[in-house]
């Protein structure tokens, strides 16, 4: 017999853990939220350019259908068809319920809903708010749940961050143990359920568009206790993102929906300003390779055109890796609608880019793969769920512009009332579930590390990561340089355990998390490399020179990494997708048909 | 040690500054309050005062008559004291509360509003000494003005002139007193909720300097009129007023 | 161009305990941040004499100016660590960077404080939309784009308290609620469904620490680091709190 009230534990603040708790709270559920950061700074505020509902308001005949066709057809046919049908089924009434919300989003004369273009469809299905829509979804959810919680139903744990799931004797979930950032105490909760709404895991690659949490360290302790990360090979490096020294800053893809243009001078040696570079001596490479999708094909594809110009045509702007990102040429009130994303560019880059096209470069973005999760958002972990960008289930190969805002709040709303099916339906935990056991397995680990005499710095270690990660795992990956990179993090790992850290204090010590954060990092580093070396394809974000075409016949299945004890490494395994509603066909951008 | 946590913590205790008290507590009707008495009836009176003044031009005389007619105003204890004194007070006293309670940081953030911040309170802390030391010695001290209005011109000229210190104070008060008022007007109207739009504030701004600056040149202009446009003579311009009255010499002997 | 970048860094080791300053000297590249520049200390933790010590504690996520985590002092002024680059800030502060953590609100450690009073204040006035539930209950009413033109830059407030920071008002004698809030006030009470609750955030707004405590400096919108209307919210928010006042005195 369940209690009475099921007793749910969300972890991650961002758009799919906020849209979980609301929906727990609303059925009369306990929640406690967990989060490392403020919940109102969570990586979703990094949103930019919208979110994608068929709603047909332009006249254009657009369906959920054909949302979800584009979303298969983009994702190279890897996601299982049922839950993305679904998402995209529910999207107009998601983007209703943001709207009520009170979402700013922008507006016709009329005062309906305005729509934009994004990558990878014909139609205008993208809901916005200037450029900052994750900024202002994140803060409507952020909103209700700050009134569950004046209401006394939800509890926040601002500030703690996720260790591990306390599993039982039988391997359910009891609940987690948690580390609070400031006093660095290590304390457990009971849960009848947790859901993992924690993001992706950018800072594996060093530099990237995510934020600083972004380390996929909560997924990685999972996969570490026995739950499937599936897919993990899929990253997305988004086609234009602003390079810099402490990461990549995104320069959102609605962009080129509002009618922005990629381009080189057709000359390499052209040194003219770019504005003086005449129309015809500027080669508008997008749209000349894809005519019908022009600059909004996918981003796995904009991203390896670009990567061609610069690597092999050897066109990139001065010789830099570097193309141009063109704006200035938008009327003022298209740019009016881009705003935020183009005060970013000039604050970090100094140049206008009203006046100036902006410089940019391919740079790692978003997580497809993640926690392998059913139908219900659970992962093979009795008790854990898990939504959003953290979970492997919507995007397959790549994931379309716009659809991850979406797919953050579908798999919160699904989540939730699911773990609260599954809590009301559980046995009751005999003895202590497994609290003591963990805490003490987390403690000795602590302890390890503190008091660990040996010459590494964490940061470097990290740093050296995100150079392999980078060199050979994003946007072209040969088997030999995935297998170099293998035995590169299995070397850190080695390094990892002579860590010395430099602060051993026992209050707010950021860097002693971090280095916890580290070594999941890593754990989750051979799973993507590994993943990458298995699948001799290309399919959407994996490519692979060596083996240039999709092979259905071998590889339309999801990959799923399992943590092996005694090899300390993962084990695969693979599984059938579900291609229950549309067949499998060639993925071609470039015909004009 | 295995501390599982049954209940959530307590609401940590916020150190510095504390959450806004949702309605409660009056601070709201005294800060308005303070905020309107400065335009009604203290702005008012300022106005008229200066403008009253300014009959100095015209001589001993016809400033004589000016102090006479005001004076001669119906129930002029109780406007004097309901309208300029009790008022004043209030706005000087809660005023200094106001000043006491900012913390002002011009020095890192030199920009004009916030200089303005400063000057108001540096304005309203001048204007304030320098209105108790003008009201106790031209209202309570020496000949009574109320009783002998053709005297006004000979106390004011004597005042002027007898300290070196006499004139620089009046200056330095007459332009803090109407910057104080000038600003706080636009005050007024920006946190009223009268001018909420920049261009508006630009706009009413420019209204607020001229009237300021027309209201203090006068004032200047009275001042500096009285102390140097004649001789100073202790001669009672109004005599046949008080038959009964024998003028008292200006200023009464110490 | 300059070989090193000269730091000197407020330290604090906890909230009650005793600060120092250390001094760091870091190669020079060129485009760094601050927010860079403190991940080379963590790369490094060994200060300008040589000393080791240990990473500087700050907070920081996004690193593009959309989380509002990483608001500090540097070169005496509030600011994003993000968005402050190196090389303007060597020029201002005459080839030395001065980094502190805000002055005005609790220190948790070195450059890391705590801004809970935000968050506490966002609740004091209800700043949501008070929606029935979130099954579908079909579109939302519609809306003027001049509607929106108006919110959307109130709801940009990134919650970094810089406002605050830099308010004169804003201090544990006056315990004034701050611009953002006033903000976000006026951002919800222009909601068509949100503004249901506008009496009650006009009521909460005129308690102690309220709208009234501003004393106009503007130094909010000037330093705001997204430009949000903050005084044109205080003033209309200034007006519609007199106006409850006024009809509840009489309603009473």
């Amino acid at each position: 017999m369940a209690a009475a009230t099921p007793r749910i534990i969300v972890v991650g603040g961002g758009l799919a853990g906020l849209s979980a708790v609301i929906k727990i709270a609303e059925a009369g559920g306990k929640v406690d939220l967990f989060s490392i950061v403020p919940v109102k700074r969570s990586h979703s505020v990094c949103a930019q350019g919208g979110i994608n509902s068929a709603k047909n308001l332009k006249g254009e005949g657009d369906t959920p259908f054909k949302h979800f066709d584009d979303t298969i057809y983009g994702g190279d046919f890897l996601a299982n068809q049922t839950p993305v049908k679904a998402m995209c089924e529910q999207g107009p009434a998601i983007i209703d319920l943001l709207d009520r919300m009170g979402v700013p989003f922008n507006r016709t004369p009329e005062g309906l809903l305005d729509f934009r273009r994004f990558g990878g469809t014909l139609y205008h299905r993208t809901a916005f708010a200037g450029a900052t829509t994750g900024q202002q979804l994140l803060y409507a959810l952020d909103e209700q749940v700050r009134r569950f919680e004046s209401e006394g139903k939800v509890q926040k744990y601002e500030g703690w961050e996720f260790l591990s799931a306390i599993l039982d004797t039988k391997g359910a979930c009891r609940g987690i143990v948690a580390m609070n950032l400031r006093s660095m105490e290590l304390k457990t909760f009971p849960a009848d359920a947790i859901i993992i709404c924690t993001g992706g895991n950018g800072a594996i690659f060093g530099k990237s568009t995510n934020s600083v949490v972004c380390t996929g360290s909560a997924q990685a302790a999972l996969y570490q206790q026995g739950a499937y990360y599936a897919n993990g090979e899929f990253i997305q490096v988004h086609p234009t993102a602003i390079p810099g020294e402490d990461k990549l800053r995104l320069m959102s893809e609605s962009a080129r929906g509002e009618g922005g243009r990629v381009w080189v001078p057709k000359d390499r040696n052209d040194k003219r300003q770019p504005n003086s570079i005449p129309e015809t001596e500027r080669w508008y490479f997008l749209e000349e390779w894809y005519p019908k999708y022009g600059n909004l094909v996918p981003r796995d594809v904009a991203t390896r055109a670009i990567h061609k110009v610069v690597y092999e045509h050897g066109m990139g702007l001065d010789g830099q890796p570097m193309v141009y990102l063109d704006v200035s040429h938008l009327a003022p009130e298209r740019q009016h609608k881009l705003e935020g994303i183009l005060e970013i560019y000039e604050k970090f880059v100094g140049d206008d880019p009203r006046k100036v096209p902006m410089k940019i470069f391919p740079g790692m973005h978003y997580t497809m793969g993640g926690l392998w999760v059913d139908f219900n958002q659970m992962t093979n972990i009795p008790g854990v769920f898990a939504a959003g960008e953290a979970d492997y289930s919507i995007h397959g190969a790549n994931r379309l512009g716009a659809n991850s805002l979406l797919s953050c709040i579908y798999g919160g709303f699904v989540a939730g009332p699911k773990a609260m099916e599954y809590a009301k339906g559980l046995e009751p935990q005999q003895g202590d579930g497994g609290h003591a056991a963990e805490l003490i397995r987390q403690q000795q680990y602590n302890n390890i590390l503190l008091n660990n005499q040996g010459t590494e710095n964490p940061f470097q270690i990290w740093r050296e990561l995100g150079d392999t990660m980078t060199r050979h795992a994003t946007i072209i990956r040969y088997n030999a340089g995935l297998r170099e990179a293998d035995q590169k993090i299995v070397e850190l790992i080695e390094r990892y355990k002579k860590i010395n850290l430099s602060d051993k204090s026992q209050w707010a010590n950021t860097s002693f998390a971090f280095a916890r954060q580290l070594y999941n990092m890593l754990q989750l580093a051979r799973v993507i490399v590994q993943g990458a070396e298995l699948r001799d394809e290309s399919r959407g974000a994996h490519y692979k020179p060596d083996f240039p075409e999709r092979n259905d016949e071998k590889f339309l299945k999801t990959t799923k990494a399992l943590y092996d004890d005694n090899s300390d490494a993962p084990k695969f395994e693979w599984e059938d997708v579900d291609i229950s509603h549309i067949k499998p066909r060639p993925r071609r951008y470039d015909a004009t048909a | 040690m295995a501390t599982t946590a049954s209940a959530p913590p307590a609401t940590p205790q916020l150190k510095g500054v504390q959450p806004l008290r949702a309605g409660e507590g009056n601070s709201f009707l005294w800060r308005r309050l303070h905020s309107l008495t400065g335009i009604v009836p203290i702005g008012a009176f300022l106005i008229e005062h200066i403008v009253s003044n300014f009959e100095v031009v015209n001589g001993p005389l016809a400033y004589a008559q000016q102090v006479k007619f005001l004076n001669g105003l119906p129930l002029v204890r109780v406007l004097e004291w309901g309208l300029i004194f009790i008022p004043l007070l209030y706005h000087a006293l809660y005023g200094v509360f106001i000043a006491v309670r900012g913390r002002t940081n011009v020095n890192v953030y030199p920009w004009a509003g916030n200089w303005m911040y400063l000057s108001q309170r540096v304005t309203g802390l001048i204007a304030f000494a320098y209105i108790l030391y003008h009201v106790l010695t031209q209202r309570f001290m020496g000949v009574s003005l109320p009783e002998h209005p053709g005297l006004a011109y000979a106390k004011v000229q004597f005042e002027l002139l007898s300290h070196w210190y006499a004139i620089p104070v009046y200056v330095i008060a007459m332009i803090a007193t109407c910057w104080h008022f000038a600003y706080g007007i636009w005050l007024f109207a920006a946190k009223w909720g009268i001018t909420p739009g920049n261009v508006a504030r630009r706009r009413f701004g420019w209204v607020c300097t001229i009237g300021g600056a027309v209201l203090c040149i006068m004032g200047l202009v009275s001042i500096f009129t009285v102390a140097y446009s004649r001789p100073y003579s202790p001669e009672d311009v109004m005599p046949a007023q008080y038959d009964n009255v024998v003028a008292p010499t200006v200023p009464p002997q110490q | 161009m300059p070989t090193t970048i000269e730091v000197e860094i407020k330290r604090q080791n906890g909230p009650d305990g005793t600060g120092a300053v250390e001094n760091f000297s870091i190669p020079y590249r060129p485009n760094m941040n601050i927010t860079s520049l403190l991940g080379e200390i963590a790369l490094n933790p060994v200060t300008k004499e040589g000393k080791a010590t240990t990473p500087i504690t700050y907070d920081s996520n996004c690193l593009e100016e959309i989380c509002g985590s990483c608001a500090m002092l540097i070169n005496g002024k509030a600011r994003m660590a993000c968005s402050a680059l190196v090389d303007k800030m060597l020029e201002e502060g005459g080839g030395k960077i001065k980094l502190a953590p805000l002055s005005k609100f609790p220190v948790v450690r070195d450059l890391a404080v705590d801004r809970a009073v935000l968050f506490e204040n966002l609740k004091k006035v209800k700043a949501w939309v008070p929606i029935d539930g979130t099954y579908d209950l079909g579109a939302g009413p519609k809306q003027a784009p001049q509607i929106q033109e108006e919110r959307y830059p109130l709801s940009n407030c990134i919650s970094c308290t810089i406002c605050m920071e830099v308010c004169p008002q804003f201090n544990d004698v006056t315990n004034f609620v701050g611009a953002a809030t006033i903000g976000q006030a006026k951002l919800f009470n222009m909601d068509p469904s949100g503004s249901v609750l506008k009496e009650e955030r006009l009521r909460a707004l005129s308690g102690d620490g309220g709208v009234q405590e501003c004393g106009f400096a503007q130094n909010c919108v000037q330093a705001c680091p997204k430009g949000l209307p903050l005084t044109e919210a205080i003033s209309d928010i200034g007006r519609d709190v007199f106006v409850q006042k006024v009809k509840d005195f009489f309603r009473a």
